[in-house]
C-alpha cells in the first residue's frame, strides 16, 4: 500500500526520475531527427525542382542543388545539420533565408497560445457537462449533452469555422480584421483574434474529454467507496467531486495530454482561415516546398514539445493520484 | 494616342519620345476628375517566395516585386487597355531602337534612383545596373525564368545611359519577354551584401514603393518611392497586402470593405460570389477578361493508343468544354474554348471559325462521333488509361478534372485517376514522367511560349514529345518574323496545322471579373503579373 504520508515520493525521487525521462529523452530525440531529416528526402520532388517549376531540367537542377549543397552525400548533411542542432542553429529556410530558429520562435507562441485557450475551453465545457451527464445519467440533461458532443464529433471544424467567418460578412458586413494583432500594440485585440477559433477547436476537442469524463466517472460512481460515501450522508457534491472525480480524472488529464500534442501540428486550417500565423502553417508550407531546414527544426521541436508534455503528464498523474509514487 | 507593341515595332530605330510613358499613364476614363494624392491599397494578397526576381516564377512573390522593381519596358497600364492585350510602354527605358534583327539599344531614364535604403541607399541607376542584372539572371543558379533570354548572347554598356542587347538570332518577341515581371532589374550591391534577394532587406528596387515591412506570413507593407521616377506618381501613399490563405475568409473581408480589390489571384472575385458582393458593396466596379491559363491534356504520343491521332481526336470531341468551365466557381459557367494559342490572347489566338472543319470539329461535344472514331482506330468498346494529375492547383481545378473524366467515360474511355501531390507531379509528370495521359494547367504572358515550350523537341514543356519537323519550321519562323501581320499569319497557320494533328489537347480558358470598390478610380485588370503596372497610376477617391 502507499505511503500516503508522502505521496509523491521525495524531493530527490521525483528529481531522479525527471532526470532518468530527460537521459531516455535524448535517444528519442535521436531518432526522432534522423526520421524527420530523412522521410522529406524521400518524397519525390525535392525543393529545387519545386524552386524550378516547369523549368527543371538538368543542368538547372545540378547547378541549384550544389549551390544549396543539397549535392552532398545525405550522411554529411545530416551529421552537418545535427552538429548545427547541437549549437543551437537550425538553420535557414532554403526559400526565403530566414533563419529557422527565429521562425520557430515568432510561431510557437502563436500555436500555444491558440492551444492553451482551446484548452482551457474544451476543459471548461467538458467536465461540467461530464460531470452532470454522468450524476443525471438517463435523464433529459444527459441525453442532450450526450447529443451535443456527437455533434460536435461529428460537425467538423473547419465548417463551423468558416460559417462563422462568412455568415456575418453576408449579414451585417462584418469579418474578424485580417492579419495579426501583436499583444504589445493592442493586447486586447490580440486575445480577441483568439476567441473565435479557440473556442471552436475546444468545442470540438471537449466532445471527446466529455464523454470520456462522463463514462469514466459513471464507472467510479458505481465503486464500494462511493456507496460508502453516499451512506456516511455525504453532500453530492463532496461524493462526486471529491471521491468520484479524483479518481476518474486519470484518463481525462491523458486525453488531453494527447490534445496537446495534437494542437501543435493539427492546427493548420485554423491558422488558414483565421490569419494566424503559427506553427501548423508554417510546417504545411514548408512540407509542401520541401523547405528541408524548416521541416526538420519544426519537428524535432514538436517532438521536444510532446516528449516534455507527456513527462508533465506523467508527473500531473502523482498529483491527482496520491497512490502513484516515483 | 496609346502606343501599341505593334505602333513601336512600326516604328522601327526611330526612338519613342521622352516621357511617352508619364503622358500614357494619364487617366483617361475618367479624366473630368483630378487624381488625389494619398490612402493605401489594400490588397488580399500571398506570402512571398522570398524577394529575388530571379529565383521564382511565383505570382506570390512576383506581385509583390512588381510595385517594388522596374524593368526597361512594361506593359501598358489602365482603363485605355483592353485586356488580354499587351502594348509595350517605356519603365526604365527612355527610348529604344532596333539596328538590326538582332540588335536592341536602350536609352535610359536620366536621374533614375533606387530606393533609399542600404546597402544601395538612393544612388542613380546606369547602364552598369542593367547589364549586371540582366548577367545575373543568366548564369544565377536556380532562376527558373532563365531559358526566357536563351536567345540573348551579350549586353553591352555603351555609355552611362545607354545599352545594347544583342541576340544570337532574330527573336521577334524579345520587347515582350522584357515586359514580363521575371525581367526586374536588381541592385548589385544587395547581392553582394546579402548573397541573394530572398531576404526581405535585400529588396531594393526602383519601382513606385519600397518594401517598408515584411510580416511572414501576416502582411506586407510598402510605401511611396519618395523618387520614384516618374514624377507625382504613385498616387497612393502604400500598398497594403495581407497574407490570407482562405477564400472564404478573403471574400468575408473583402465583403466587410477591408479590401479594395477582388480577393483572388489577379483581382478576382469568384462568380459564385459576384450577387451577394453586388448586394453588400454599392458601386462595385467590374470588369471581365479571359484569363490565359489553359488546360492541357498531354498525350504520350509515342504510347498506343495515343499514337492513333483518330483516338487523339476521340478524346478532343468526347470533352465538353461547357462542363469545364461550368465546373469553376471561378467562371460559373464563363469561359472560351481555345486553340493552341489561348484565346485570352486576342491579337494572336486564332477564332475558331478560322479552323479547317477537322479543327473546328475538335470543340463539338459528340460522344456517339467520339466513339465512332475510336471504333475505327480499333477500339470499338473503347480502351482504359491512366490519368495524372494533382489536386495541388486548386479545388477548383479538380471539380473540372472530374467533369473531364466523365465526359470521357461517356465515349467509353475509362480512366484510372493517379493524383499526385503538387511537388511530386512537378517532378514526374511535368518532366515527363508518366504512362499515358497527364492534366495540368499552362500559363505564359505572351503567346509564342504556348507554342515554343510546348512543341519544340527538348523543351522541357514538350512532355508528349512531339517532334514535327514542319511544326517546328513554323514556330522558329513566327519567331524570326517581325512584321507583326505577317507573324500572325504565321501563327494562326500554325494553329490550323495543330488542330490538324491534335497533339495535345486543349482545354477552355476562363472569363473571369475582377472587382475594385467604388473607391479605386483609373484602374483596369489585364493578365500577368504585374500588379504595381496596373496599380501606379490609380488612385483612391475617398
Amino acid at each position: 500500500m502507499a505511503d500516503v504520508s508522502s505521496p509523491r515520493g521525495s524531493t530527490a525521487e521525483v528529481s531522479g526520475y525527471v532526470l532518468h525521462r530527460l537521459c531516455v529523452a535524448i535517444p528519442s530525440l535521436l531518432i526522432a531527427s534522423f526520421i524527420v531529416f530523412a522521410l522529406p528526402r524521400l518524397i519525390p520532388g525535392d525543393v529545387v525542382q519545386l524552386m524550378l517549376e516547369e523549368q527543371a531540367s538538368g543542368r538547372n537542377l545540378d547547378d541549384l542543388r550544389a549551390t544549396l549543397g543539397l549535392d552532398r552525400p545525405l550522411a554529411i548533411q545530416y551529421v552537418e545539420w545535427l552538429g548545427r542542432v547541437a549549437r543551437g542553429d537550425l538553420g535557414e529556410s532554403l526559400w526565403t533565408k530566414r533563419p529557422v530558429l527565429g521562425e520557430l520562435a515568432r510561431r510557437l507562441p502563436v500555436s500555444l497560445e491558440l492551444g492553451l485557450l482551446a484548452i482551457c475551453f474544451s476543459v471548461a465545457i467538458a467536465l461540467p457537462v461530464g460531470i452532470l451527464a454522468a450524476v443525471r445519467q438517463d435523464t433529459v440533461a444527459d441525453y442532450m449533452a450526450r447529443s451535443a458532443a456527437i455533434l460536435g464529433l461529428s460537425v467538423p471544424g473547419y465548417w463551423v469555422a468558416t460559417l462563422v467567418i462568412v455568415l456575418p460578412a453576408i449579414w451585417w458586413g462584418w469579418s474578424p480584421a485580417p492579419g495579426w494583432v501583436d499583444f504589445r500594440a493592442n493586447p486586447g485585440g490580440h486575445l480577441a483574434q483568439f476567441v473565435l477559433p479557440a473556442l471552436i477547436l475546444g468545442v470540438a476537442s471537449a466532445a471527446a474529454l466529455m464523454r470520456m469524463t462522463r463514462a469514466m466517472l459513471l464507472e467510479v460512481l458505481r465503486q464500494d467507496y462511493v456507496r460508502t460515501a453516499w451512506s456516511k450522508g455525504l453532500r453530492e457534491r463532496a461524493v462526486v467531486l471529491r471521491h468520484g472525480m479524483a479518481n476518474a480524472i486519470i484518463p481525462v488529464v491523458t486525453i488531453l495530454g494527447l490534445h496537446v500534442a495534437q494542437l501543435f501540428g493539427g492546427t493548420v486550417i485554423f491558422e488558414t482561415i483565421f490569419g494566424l500565423p503559427g506553427m501548423g502553417l508554417f510546417l504545411f508550407d514548408a512540407i509542401s516546398q520541401r523547405d528541408y531546414p524548416v521541416i526538420q527544426g519544426a519537428n524535432l521541436l514538436i517532438v521536444a514539445v510532446v516528449v516534455a508534455t507527456n513527462l508533465l503528464v506523467d508527473l500531473l498523474y502523482a498529483v491527482v493520484d496520491p497512490r502513484i509514487r516515483y | 494616342m496609346p502606343i501599341s507593341r505593334r505602333d513601336v515595332l512600326k516604328l522601327g530605330g526611330t526612338a519613342v519620345a521622352v516621357g511617352a510613358a508619364r503622358d500614357l499613364l494619364a487617366p483617361r476614363a475618367v479624366a473630368a476628375q483630378a487624381p488625389r494624392r494619398g490612402g493605401v491599397f489594400r490588397i488580399a494578397g500571398f506570402e512571398p517566395q522570398g524577394f529575388d526576381p530571379q529565383q521564382t516564377l511565383s505570382y506570390r512573390s512576383l506581385t509583390v516585386l512588381s510595385m517594388t522593381h522596374s524593368r526597361l519596358v512594361r506593359v501598358k497600364a489602365g482603363p485605355a487597355v483592353r485586356p488580354g492585350t499587351t502594348p509595350l510602354e517605356p519603365d526604365l527605358a527612355e527610348s529604344w531602337s532596333q539596328p538590326g534583327d538582332t540588335t536592341y539599344v536602350f536609352r535610359l531614364r536620366r536621374g533614375v534612383r533606387w530606393h533609399p535604403r542600404p546597402p544601395v541607399n538612393g544612388r542613380e541607376l546606369t547602364a552598369d545596373d542593367v547589364k549586371y542584372s540582366y548577367e545575373r539572371f543568366l548564369t544565377v543558379a536556380g532562376n527558373p525564368a532563365r531559358s526566357l533570354l536563351d536567345p540573348l548572347e551579350k549586353i553591352e554598356v555603351l555609355d552611362r545611359y545607354t545599352v545594347r542587347f544583342t541576340l544570337k538570332e532574330p527573336f521577334a518577341w524579345f520587347l515582350d519577354v522584357l515586359a514580363s515581371t521575371s525581367m526586374l532589374i536588381v541592385p548589385r550591391e544587395a547581392v553582394e551584401t546579402y548573397g541573394d534577394l530572398k531576404k526581405a532587406e535585400a529588396c531594393v528596387g526602383t519601382g513606385p514603393w519600397m518594401l517598408e515591412r515584411h510580416e511572414p506570413g501576416v502582411r506586407v507593407t510598402l510605401t511611396r518611392h519618395p523618387e520614384y521616377f516618374l514624377s507625382g506618381l504613385p498616387y497612393a501613399d502604400g500598398v497594403e497586402v495581407a497574407v490570407e490563405r482562405d477564400p472564404a475568409s478573403r471574400f468575408a473581408a473583402f465583403l466587410a470593405g477591408r479590401y479594395d480589390f477582388g480577393p483572388e489571384y489577379a483581382m478576382v472575385l469568384r462568380r459564385l460570389d459576384l450577387d451577394v458582393a453586388r448586394q453588400r458593396k454599392p458601386g462595385l466596379q467590374t470588369a471581365e477578361f479571359v484569363l490565359p491559363t489553359m488546360n492541357m491534356t498531354w498525350m504520350k504520343l509515342d504510347q498506343k493508343p495515343f499514337d492513333d491521332l483518330r483516338v487523339r481526336r476521340a478524346m478532343a470531341i468526347a470533352t465538353n468544354w461547357r462542363d469545364l468551365v461550368a465546373a469553376n466557381a471561378w467562371a460559373h459557367g464563363h469561359g472560351v474554348p481555345n486553340p493552341a494559342i489561348p484565346a485570352a490572347f486576342q491579337e494572336w489566338s486564332i477564332p475558331l471559325a478560322e479552323l479547317p472543319p477537322e479543327g473546328r470539329r475538335l470543340y463539338e461535344y459528340d460522344p456517339a462521333e467520339a466513339k465512332r472514331l475510336l471504333a475505327e482506330a480499333g477500339y470499338p468498346t473503347g480502351f482504359t488509361t491512366p490519368v495524372e494529375t494533382t489536386a495541388g492547383y486548386a479545388s477548383d481545378y479538380m471539380d473540372g478534372v472530374q467533369a473531364q473524366l466523365q465526359n470521357w467515360k461517356a465515349a467509353g474511355i475509362e480512366t484510372e485517376l493517379r493524383l499526385k501531390e503538387y511537388g511530386a507531379f512537378l517532378a514526374t509528370t511535368l518532366a515527363g514522367k508518366f504512362e499515358k495521359v497527364a492534366l495540368g494547367l499552362f500559363s505564359w504572358t505572351e503567346p509564342d511560349s504556348y507554342l515554343y515550350r510546348l512543341y519544340v523537341p527538348g523543351q522541357p514543356s514538350n512532355v508528349g514529345g512531339v517532334n514535327d519537323a514542319k511544326l517546328t519550321e513554323m514556330i522558329g519562323l513566327e519567331r524570326r518574323t517581325f512584321d507583326a501581320r505577317r507573324r500572325r499569319e504565321i501563327l494562326w497557320d500554325t494553329q490550323r496545322y495543330l488542330s490538324q494533328k491534335a497533339y495535345y489537347l486543349y482545354g477552355p480558358s476562363f472569363s473571369v471579373v475582377v472587382a475594385w470598390d467604388a473607391s479605386v478610380r483609373n484602374f483596369a485588370p489585364n493578365i500577368g503579373h504585374d500588379y504595381g503596372g496596373r496599380l501606379v497610376a490609380a488612385w483612391l477617391d475617398r
